[in-house]
């Protein structure tokens, strides 16, 4: 069984008494140890399926598995549950706390998890030594740069474990430069057996990743298979012969 | 999540936002100081309330005073000797519910001398009851017997202070067998009773502050000595003249009737309940033989401490209630304020609130965070509160009589810091709710 197994996925808002369908029937699966990529313009429901893999929403209708734990109907707590062990989150602008050091930062998953303050240490620190971090450990985030933020929220996301772990736009706030060392911590994290989800707008990240899901009107408009390539070629758009 | 993590992202948060936090503590500084000094306050009045009542005799001493006759026996009041020796004599065979009695003859305004020193004083004119009635203790000497009102004997007992006036070049003098002079006739000194003075005087002494107050007090360009009130319980135990009844009945009082006639009566009347759970069964003993030495006629009523006890008691429940709810309103305007900066952090914080939940962190998780740190604000302001009310004691101990110096108890303190305590997680509920019911995907797109 894959990792992750949409079936059917609708998600419905309303606004007013107007009706719109942010997600029109998904049907996806991710297997373990996949890099993938979602793409597709604002508007076009690749957050809202973000959302839904990562477990801070539910779909209005479907069937959703991930790691063989259905969470199409679960509770708050279930999903917050699930977000603490099974997902990583990695975002545009970082998003650590700006009060805490880097370790705090990196132990606080484990905080919610209930893990003990021996073991947060530990587990803390590998994370930490795994993104090359070990000596700004006491810094701020203020203290540190763009990338380094990066790498602090890189390994606050793996610190627990997680099966998944979500990037929207990792390298949005980022220069090339910087932006080329996450993805490749990225594919070293890939490498290393975990499903790793990279959300982005940018077709020249997503071309390199070895496959593509591209959204378009709250459904999947293409799927590519394709071998990873680094020479990443420039794809404007994608032909529309290369539909599904 | 941890409590103790939680506790310490409450204190971050304070001491990230040190003046804010303060500007917030402060209703609950404010109302928590409050509220304990006027704990202290009512307290500290109440000690000194009870203790006097306590000197004088305490609940289970009456005094038996003389009243107008009911109005169907008014023509007949003639028939009524008043209270007399008669009275003492029946309610020592009559009343074994009683063990004090004490007669006494009163002579106001009495030049008591020595030589070429005269004081003004009350002299009573006493039973041997009447040193235990009083609570007073012969330091020297004895008391006033029974045989010396039997041979009529010219002896007096004097208090402290009378000593310290007669003989004030010799403080520590003994005068026992000296001769002092009551209104020109001589008496002998057999007993001196000993000094009585409030505790909060007493440990005021011990402490040696009197010194330090005595010198403020003479650089205002008063006495050295304290003011001498001659309405204080303390001083007038302390300038008691006390002389055998008989005495004082033939010395002084043996023709003051309008038809010069002896007058019998006496200016005092008290008695002692033996046990206060049999206090109404003890009065209607003494209302009994009362009645006969009186031929029927009720012009006698008791006077009984309970309701001053009882007046002493709801006077302090009344303050202590209003005060209560001065503070109580006081810390409740602190909590408004903690409500509303904790509305304001958590606005601030939104994002911050989006992360964690992204990370696991459950509602409850949040709820509990937002409370513990209203809470700690509650709890730093608790404490602060209870300094500043040591402060505020420190001046009113100044300020007020030594016998009503205000008392924190413990339960005072523990009942004013809890308030603060309480406050803070309450205030907290709302703000908490809040936070926790905050949408994920929404905090996180947020600001």
């Amino acid at each position: 069984m894959a990792l992750v197994e949409l079936t059917d996925i609708r998600k419905i808002y309303r606004i007013g008494d107007q009706e719109i369908a942010a997600l029109d029937g998904v049907t996806l699966s991710v297997e373990s140890g996949e890099f993938l990529a979602i793409i597709g313009p604002s508007g076009s429901g690749k957050s809202t399926l973000m959302h839904l893999l990562g477990c801070l929403d539910t779909p209005t209708s479907g069937r959703l598995v991930i790691d063989s734990v259905d969470v199409s109907r679960a509770s708050n707590d279930e999903l917050a549950r699930m977000r603490n062990a099974k997902i990583g989150f990695v975002f545009q602008s970082f998003n650590l706390l700006p009060k805490f050091d880097v370790f705090r930062n990196v132990e606080l998953p484990m905080v919610y998890a209930g893990v003990s303050a021996k073991v947060r240490r530990e587990r803390a620190m590998e994370a930490i030594e795994r993104v090359g971090l070990l000596n700004r450990i006491h810094n701020t985030p203020l203290q540190l740069s763009g990338g380094q933020c990066q790498r602090v929220a890189i390994a606050r996301a793996i610190v627990n474990d997680p099966k998944i772990v979500f990037a929207d736009e990792p390298t949005g706030n980022l220069d090339s430069h910087t932006g080329e060392a996450i993805l490749t911590l990225f594919r070293e994290l890939a490498q290393s057996g975990r499903t790793i989800i990279i959300v982005t707008h940018d077709n020249n990240i997503a071309a390199r990743l070895p496959r593509r899901i591209e959204m378009r009107d709250g459904r999947i408009r293409i799927g590519v298979e394709a071998e990873v390539s680094n020479t990443a070629p420039l794809i404007a758009g994608i032909p529309e012969d290369r539909a599904i | 999540m941890n409590f103790w993590f939680g506790l310490m992202i409450g204190f971050k948060e304070i001491s990230a936002h040190k003046f804010r936090s303060f500007l917030t503590m402060l209703g609950i500084i404010l109302g928590v100081a409050s509220l304990l000094s006027m704990f202290a306050l009512t307290e500290g009045i109440a000690r000194g309330m009870r203790e006097r009542l306590a000197a004088t005799g305490g609940v289970e001493r009456v005094e038996i005073n003389p009243k107008d006759p009911s109005e169907a026996l008014q023509d007949l009041a003639f028939l009524s000797p008043g209270r007399t020796m008669e009275d003492v004599d029946a309610l020592f065979k009559g009343a074994p519910l009683i063990d004090l009695i004490s007669p006494e003859l009163s002579l106001g305004n009495t030049a008591v001398s020595r030589s070429n020193l005269t004081l003004r004083l009350n002299a009573s004119g006493v039973y041997p009851d009447f040193f235990e009635m009083n609570k007073l203790e012969i330091e020297h000497g004895r008391t006033i017997a029974l045989a010396d009102n039997d041979s009529v004997s010219r002896v007096a007992v004097i208090g402290p202070g009378v000593v310290e006036e007669l003989w004030p070049e010799n403080p520590n003098f003994i005068p026992l067998g000296e001769t002092i002079r009551i209104n020109g006739k001589p008496y002998q000194v057999v007993g001196v009773t000993a000094f009585c003075e409030s505790e909060s005087a007493k440990r005021k002494r011990v402490a040696g502050n009197g010194a330090a107050e005595d010198e403020r007090r003479v650089r205002r360009g008063g006495h050295g000595k304290p003011q001498q009130k001659k309405w204080d319980t303390y001083w007038q135990k302390n300038h008691v003249v006390a002389i055998p009844l008989s005495t004082m009945f033939y010395d002084f009082r043996t023709a003051t009737n309008a038809d010069g006639s002896a007058n019998r009566r006496l200016d005092r009347f008290s008695i002692r309940v033996v046990d206060t759970s049999l206090f109404e069964e003890a009065l209607n003993q003494v209302r009994a033989v009362l009645d006969r030495t009186h031929r029927g006629i009720d012009d006698f009523a008791f006077d009984t401490r309970e309701e001053w006890s009882d007046s002493i008691e709801s006077g302090v429940r009344a303050t202590r209630t209003s005060g209560s709810i001065i503070a109580g309103i006081s810390l409740l305007v602190g909590g408004i304020g903690i409500t509303n900066i904790m509305l304001a952090s958590i606005t601030e914080r939104i994002r911050e609130i989006g992360v964690r939940r992204a990370i696991g962190a459950r509602q409850r998780d949040i709820f509990i965070q937002i409370i513990v740190e209203s809470g700690v604000i509650g709890f730093i302001g608790g404490i602060l509160g209870l300094i500043a009310a040591f402060g505020v004691m420190r001046l009113l101990v100044l300020l007020s009589p030594t016998e009503n110096a205000p008392v924190a108890t413990i339960s005072a303190v523990l009942i004013s810091f809890s308030f603060a305590l309480a406050i803070g997680v309450i205030s907290g509920i709302y703000p908490a709710w809040k936070a926790s019911r905050l949408d994920p995907i929404e905090a996180l797109r947020y600001g």
